[in-house]
């Protein structure tokens, strides 16, 4: 009994403690939701009003500017990269997982190490070659570099699905006469159909998030949302209610993603598998 | 008959060498025509006095040369590493701790652990406008709590002393839940009998953590140690946003000074000169902590199979 309730008492020790851990890491997130909630005036007011008539005055603020706009262009650029990046990339994960030939684990690493590659040292050469060919402030220059960092990132993550597969699936389509095409197409593929999933989430909030790419290679056609944001700061100077909305609306889509991926953050944030 | 065999196997080989061309030639062509020519390109500008607007010329190693020769330079690099070794400090003490207080099996555990890895999805620049916000020195919060602890109020964004602060406080608070992660991935690989014979054995907690926990942890905590350092010594967006690279340059990145020489002074040759001394920096680093993680030059087969 006694053995019992300390049990209980331990688990709600924890349980208070994580609490506290979590709401002292949301506690950000919730102030810019409650200060895009908020007029002008309140935001200043200190001690900080807690309760307050909300107002979406900010929201609708936000709808008829330019930012909306901007993150469409996000959108659209996160969309095309990660299509074309999965589509490249399951390919060659595949082809990683079943035909290994002498050196891919030297080429695995290369490609790997693109996705540490400092941005900075991408954009410059970019930047120049494509203000030389009128791509500057267009989506196509957006997705091209994306593409970089997405489809060694798809090869990755999707290589430690296909291994996953059973061979004997792909034995047996053989024996009914299936080719090589075949098999990867109507067995391999759906059957990795989670890995695809997770792979395309985490290369659409990744291509979101980017910031310094967008920086360099775009000026106002093109302007993706986090460029967007940092302007609107510039700007807006003190108007932090808008700010905090258009930052509220460019989380959501991110947001919703990671409840999708909860299971497979590993995966996702470092190069590993989980079991 | 043997004949008809024949020539299947040799359509099948056919078709199999075929398929393999379709899976790796595209992927390669792309990333050797996006990577490789870039990247060469950008070693040739930064050998070149390339001022935009000029005709670019060759002086060799000037643009480093000058570059060594500069204090900025140096404080910028300086600057860098500081705010790499804090961060990673604080990062990894703060993760550990927060690790083992969010591993225990509780009910609505699974919840708090979805929305404490939320700050590392966000765009570091909206982690940076967060801050700006909650550090601006008149009316942010971080000010009002000091000012009601009896602490005196701190210009956290203009002042030399505690700028740095605001960089490190804003990358600790978006990327120890990424430590956190990796942590409890590690303590989930634990054998449970290995936890319950240290209980039965009545084994001290530091014999616990030295023996059990710290074997499970070394793989985690070495990709801490890894993307983490690699990620702050590129940092660009926080202090962009949060700072402007000041005051003075005292919170400047080697990556926002490379994008200054760029757009502000079009300096294009000494922006490449940087953005290779950041790539050879990483590349110095990753390749000594993959060294630790596996002698052999190849993805730790301990990775993979410890589930991480």
């Amino acid at each position: 009994m006694r053995e019992e309730t300390k049990v209980v008492v331990r688990r709600v020790v924890f349980l208070v403690v994580a609490l506290g851990i979590t709401l002292a890491f949301m506690f950000p997130l919730v102030w810019v939701v409650l200060a895009s909630l908020k007029t002008r005036l309140e935001i200043f007011v200190l001690p900080p009003k807690w309760i307050f008539l909300p107002t979406l005055q900010n929201y609708r603020d936000i709808f008829h500017s330019d930012f909306m706009y901007q993150l469409r262009n996000s959108l659209l650029v996160a969309a095309i990269s990660t299509g074309v990046s999965l589509v490249f990339g399951s390919l060659t994960a595949y082809g990683f997982s079943r035909y290994p030939i002498r050196g891919s684990d030297n080429i695995l690493f290369w490609i790997l190490s693109l996705r540490m590659l400092p941005p900075i040292a991408v954009v410059i050469p970019f930047y120049l070659l494509f203000r030389s060919l009128g791509l500057l402030d267009t989506t196509l220059a957006l997705v091209l570099v994306y593409c970089i960092f997405n489809i060694s990132f798809s090869i990755w993550v999707l290589k430690g699905f296909f291994d996953e597969i059973p061979i004997e699936l792909e034995e047996a389509a053989k024996l009914d006469g299936y080719s090589p095409a075949q098999v990867f197409f109507r067995v391999s593929l759906p059957l990795v159909r989670p890995g695809l999933a997770t792979t395309a989430i985490f290369c659409l909030i990744q291509s979101l998030n980017e910031f310094l790419v967008a920086l360099t290679l775009t000026t106002r056609k093109a302007v993706t949302a986090p460029v967007g944001l940092a302007k609107l700061q510039t700007f807006l100077g003190t108007d932090w209610g808008r700010i905090s909305a258009a930052a509220v609306i460019f989380m959501i889509p991110v947001v919703v993603f990671t409840v999708f991926v909860r299971n497979e953050l590993i995966r996702g944030m470092s190069f590993g598998r989980m079991r | 008959m043997v004949e008809h065999i024949d020539v299947l196997v040799r359509r099948r080989r056919r078709e199999e060498r075929r398929f393999q061309l379709l899976l790796f030639l595209p992927t390669i062509v792309f990333l050797v025509l996006m990577v490789l020519f870039p990247l060469v390109y950008s070693v040739r500008i930064s050998f070149y006095d390339y001022v935009r607007g000029r005709e670019p010329r060759f002086i060799g190693f000037g643009n480093y040369a000058q570059l060594f020769r500069s204090e900025q330079f140096w404080l910028v690099t300086w600057v860098t590493l500081r705010i790499t070794l804090t961060c990673l400090a604080i990062e990894m003490g703060l993760g550990l701790l927060l690790g083992f207080a969010l591993s225990q099996k509780v009910p609505g555990m699974g919840v708090l652990r979805v929305l404490i890895f939320l700050p590392m999805m966000l765009a570091p620049l909206v982690a940076g406008l967060f801050w700006r916000l909650l550090l601006d020195q008149t009316f942010g919060l971080v000010n009002f709590f000091l000012e009601r602890l009896g602490f005196q109020a701190v210009e956290w964004l203009t002042d030399p002393r505690f700028a740095i602060w605001g960089i490190i406080i804003t990358d600790v608070w978006q990327w120890t839940p990424f430590v956190v992660l990796l942590v409890l991935a590690g303590l989930g690989t634990i054998p449970q009998e290995l936890q319950e014979a240290a209980t039965l054995d009545r084994a001290s907690p530091w014999m616990r953590f030295r023996n059990i926990y710290l074997p499970y942890l070394r793989m985690p905590i070495l990709l801490a140690v890894l993307f983490r350092s690699i990620d702050t010594l590129k940092m660009f967006d926080v202090p962009y946003i949060l700072t402007g690279g000041g005051p003075g340059d005292l919170t400047t990145t080697l990556s926002l000074l490379g994008y200054r020489n760029l757009f502000s002074f079009f300096k294009v040759g000494v922006a490449s000169a940087i953005s290779w001394f950041v790539v050879i920096i990483v590349n110095v680093l990753v390749n000594i902590l993959l060294k630790i993680l596996s002698p052999r030059r190849k993805i730790p087969q301990e990775m993979v199979d410890t589930g991480l």
